[in-house]
């Protein structure tokens, strides 16, 4: 939890908002801020799931353990799903992917370019144009 | 309702589908206080869940 928390700030600086959520308590997610070096530096809220009604929500639910998968969306801010990544059960985000998408979304609606593979904020995206096709 | 919706596949909060809205408990880590946080709260901003298996896991 530590890795989002690092970058915090840098999605605030893009109007973003942070929301954990897992199927424990509230209690749990007390303790878990209290005693865990890395949750320590958490400054964002942790949500408690505990019907499973938002995790059935966002069809994330792992049915076998009760528990959610680690899955990640970027809500617009009229309320519409623009990325849904869910990571394998092994495996830990990179969460400068996420920031770099949300980057990108951000950066196609302002200018109104395509936003290409490995894009990263600095690089111009790809202007459309009908004369270009087949030519890049 | 558009044209699309009458393909009739089910839901699966995927890519340009509308979040679905919710109310929880949450623990707020920097006023210490339990408190209620609704999705709708947040109109205006963007917003990244991070669903998580389990406290004391990785994310």
């Amino acid at each position: 939890m530590a890795a989002v928390a690092a970058i915090h700030e840098q999605f605030k600086y893009i109007n973003a908002e942070i929301l954990g959520i897992s199927t424990d308590s509230v209690y749990s997610h007390k303790v878990f801020t209290e005693v865990s070096p890395s949750a320590a530096k958490v400054t964002f809220p942790l949500l408690s799931d505990r019907t499973h009604e938002i995790s059935k929500a966002y069809r994330v639910l792992n049915p076998n353990a009760g528990a959610t998968f680690r899955a990640t969306l970027i809500i617009d801010p009229e309320g519409m799903i623009v990325t849904k990544l869910v990571n394998p059960i092994e495996v830990g985000r990179n969460v400068y992917e996420i920031l770099r998408l949300l980057q990108g979304i951000q950066y196609g609606r302002q200018t109104g370019q395509g936003v290409p593979a490995n894009w990263v904020p600095g690089q111009s995206g790809i202007i459309r144009d009908p004369k270009m096709i087949g030519l890049i | 309702m558009n044209s699309k919706d009458n393909i009739n596949l089910p839901f699966c909060a995927q890519t340009t589908d509308w979040a679905p809205t919710f109310s929880a408990e949450a623990y707020d880590p920097v006023q210490k206080k339990i408190r209620k946080i609704g999705l709708e709260d947040y109109r205006g901003k963007w917003v990244i869940l991070f669903f998580y298996p389990s406290d004391f896991t990785f994310v």
